[in-house]
């Protein structure tokens, strides 16, 4: 056979081959009952910052039969950001200075609810001589991003014991990477959202030098930001995720089984982790990180503003009415959590020793 | 490059079989030494964090399992070849365009080399910002990164047709397009050929960085989605390990065009 003949035949039977295995393993196009109609996307990362977007997916796709929202994971802050100016996300689940910073250059985005208080810790390597703030003098700590909240939390502790970030030697590093760099001491200190944290003290070489709980109790790091035209033209399904997750934050802190069945659910369908360092993050100490209290609230924001400004990554272009929108949920406390129970995650949680 | 096979052939049988035995049992053996040096490096060190051959091996054992292992071939296969496809459609015919028309060479090409050494990586916010991330950004950066190996190979080709083909072609009186098919193709196919081969490992090998975008399947996918996973180093290797084998496995096939008489000629000369 010519080449030009054995080129073309091979090349189409491998395109179409490939093309055809695909649309059905990945795209799901051969499955039934399958919906076009464009979904509601709501970006997140695997963090316990963003837990409250997968437990409500999963418990109204339970209860309801269906999602409501279509969570997308991202594996890091830039890509998640890019993604939602783009338009390509219509909510998303973002650093806080990061959305007010948007907001700030321009973005017309809103925050509208809060993702979570605590849930932050600073490690350092269980070896290192590091007992106290003073002793990070010198030495080098890793956030996730100049926009993360973890950055100011240091800025706001350093700047209580008289240091600044010119004393110490600040890294920016993707938080999945973080444990790996403690391990092998590329870095002094590591600080993000959990369960990255959690993650060192369980395999034994992490030692926790702060929780957020202890130098800035309801410190606040993940926010649900949308952007303003999605408000105007779909308020209702803006209302209905933020109802959804107000629900699911209440129902993650009526009680501790209630945590160890998401923290099985949320590491199988979402995270794609070992259940075990979710049920670690989630219950060693249960106030490691909250899900209730999560209004938006002029107060908090105003702090964040004021320390954001002295540590240089705002300028006070916007202020609290810019980025925020306090209307979806007035009064936390008159939330209902959502009645849910899977048994499935129950029965997991018995075998693993952490639901009785 | 000369083809093994004809070599073989003007040797005696016994020679033949043991050289046969040389090209499949030397790399096996390099293979062997490096997994056992990696199995006692890793046993030596003590180290905790990074994976042996063995819980690589039960790793992707795992993922076959779960049926995942096919799935994020195929997704990577998929994206792989369809940005290298267009950019075989679009690299070769404008390589040879350019090669040949001065005016659009001066005018492309320095637009090219300054195109040309960008990383697809630099390229990510681009291709969010443009196309989302379904599966299209992914494909755009494979594109990106392949095209332009296709293109230059080619221009380069036709820029280094030997004159005497040229000055025979116009003496039969070739009309432009007759000597476009019938002389400047196949005399530059072994040239676009190797750039073809350059430009498909390239293409594979920028499947990591292309899906590190939020696409939630391929072998890119699998190395990230295991960093996020805590301790699951075993599957960031196991990712590599595909890779590396799959990119054997398309280069073998690639390197059977080259026994084609229309190409064969341009090795062997």
């Amino acid at each position: 056979m010519p080449l030009r003949k054995v080129v073309v035949l091979s090349s189409a039977g491998w395109l179409i081959a490939i093309s055809v295995l695909h649309a059905a393993l990945n795209l799901g196009l051969f499955r039934p009952g399958r919906t076009v109609e464009k979904t509601f996307k709501v970006g997140f990362l695997p963090v316990t910052c963003h837990l409250t977007c997968p437990v409500n997916h999963y418990i109204q796709k339970n209860l309801k039969g269906d999602g409501g929202f279509e969570p997308i994971r991202f594996n890091g802050w830039p890509e998640l950001k890019e993604a939602f100016l783009s338009k390509y996300t219509d909510a998303t689940f973002i650093l806080a200075p990061m959305a007010m910073k948007l907001r700030e250059e321009g973005i017309k985005v809103k925050i509208v609810y809060l993702g979570h208080r605590d849930g932050t810790a600073l490690m350092v390597h269980k070896d290192s001589g590091i007992f106290r703030i003073d002793d990070l003098r010198g030495k080098k700590v890793a956030v996730p991003n100049r926009f993360s909240n973890q950055r100011l939390l240091l800025f706001k502790v350093l700047k209580e014991r008289g240091l600044t970030f010119q004393d110490i030697e600040l890294v920016e590093m993707p938080p999945p990477d973080m444990p790996a760099a403690l391990y092998s001491r590329a870095v002094d200190a590591i600080s993000s959202g959990e369960p990255f944290m959690g993650q060192t003290e369980l395999d034994g070489y992490g030692r926790i030098l702060y929780l957020t709980k202890d130098v800035w109790p309801g410190f606040i790091s993940c926010v649900l930001a949308v952007r303003d035209e999605v408000i105007e033209h779909d308020r209702a399904r803006v209302q209905a995720l933020v109802d959804g997750i107000a629900a699911s934050g209440v129902w993650l802190d009526q009680q501790m089984d209630n945590r160890m069945q998401a923290a099985q659910f949320v590491s199988k369908h979402y995270y794609n982790q070992d259940p075990r360092l979710l049920e670690f993050v989630l219950r060693k100490p249960p106030d490691r990180v909250k899900y209730t209290n999560l209004s938006v609230r002029r107060p908090d924001f105003l702090e964040i503003e004021q320390l954001g400004r002295e540590a240089g990554i705002l300028e006070g272009k916007a202020g609290f009415d810019d980025y925020a929108d306090s209307t979806f949920v007035k009064d936390s406390a008159t939330i209902e959590g959502y009645r849910f129970e899977d048994r499935a995650s129950v029965l997991q949680g018995k075998e693993h020793g952490v639901i009785r | 490059m000369t083809d093994p096979s004809r070599e073989d052939a003007a040797v005696p049988a016994k020679a033949a079989g043991r050289s046969a035995l040389l090209r499949i049992g030397l790399p096996i053996l390099v293979g062997a030494l490096f997994i056992g040096g990696w199995h006692l490096g890793v046993r030596l060190s003590g180290s905790e964090l990074f994976p042996t051959p063995v819980d690589v091996f039960f790793g992707v054992i795992e993922l076959g399992r779960k049926g995942l292992l096919l799935k994020y071939i195929v997704a990577s296969l998929f994206r792989v070849t369809l940005g290298f496809g267009l950019a075989v459609l679009l690299g070769i015919p404008l390589g040879l365009l350019l090669g040949w028309f001065q005016t659009l060479f001066f005018a492309f090409n320095p637009m090219i080399q300054v195109l040309r050494p960008i990383s697809p990586i630099a390229w990510i916010p681009v291709a969010i910002l443009w196309f989302g991330v379904d599966d299209r950004a992914p494909i755009f950066l494979i594109f990106l990164a392949s095209v332009f190996p296709i293109t230059v190979s080619a221009m380069a080709a036709v820029q280094n047709i030997q004159p005497v083909y040229l000055r025979a072609a116009r003496n039969f009186g070739l009309g432009r397009m007759d000597l476009f098919r019938r002389v400047i193709f196949p005399a530059t196919l072994p040239q676009v050929l190797t750039g073809i081969r350059i430009a498909l490992g390239v293409a594979w090998l920028v499947v990591v960085a292309a899906e590190m975008i939020a696409v939630n399947s391929g072998l890119g996918y699998l190395i990230i989605d295991a960093r996020n996973a805590g301790k699951r180093y075993d599957l960031v290797v196991a990712g590599m390990m595909m890779i590396g084998l799959i990119g054997l496995a398309l280069d073998l096939v690639v390197r059977q065009l080259e026994h084609f008489d229309e190409v064969r000629w341009g090795y062997s000369r």
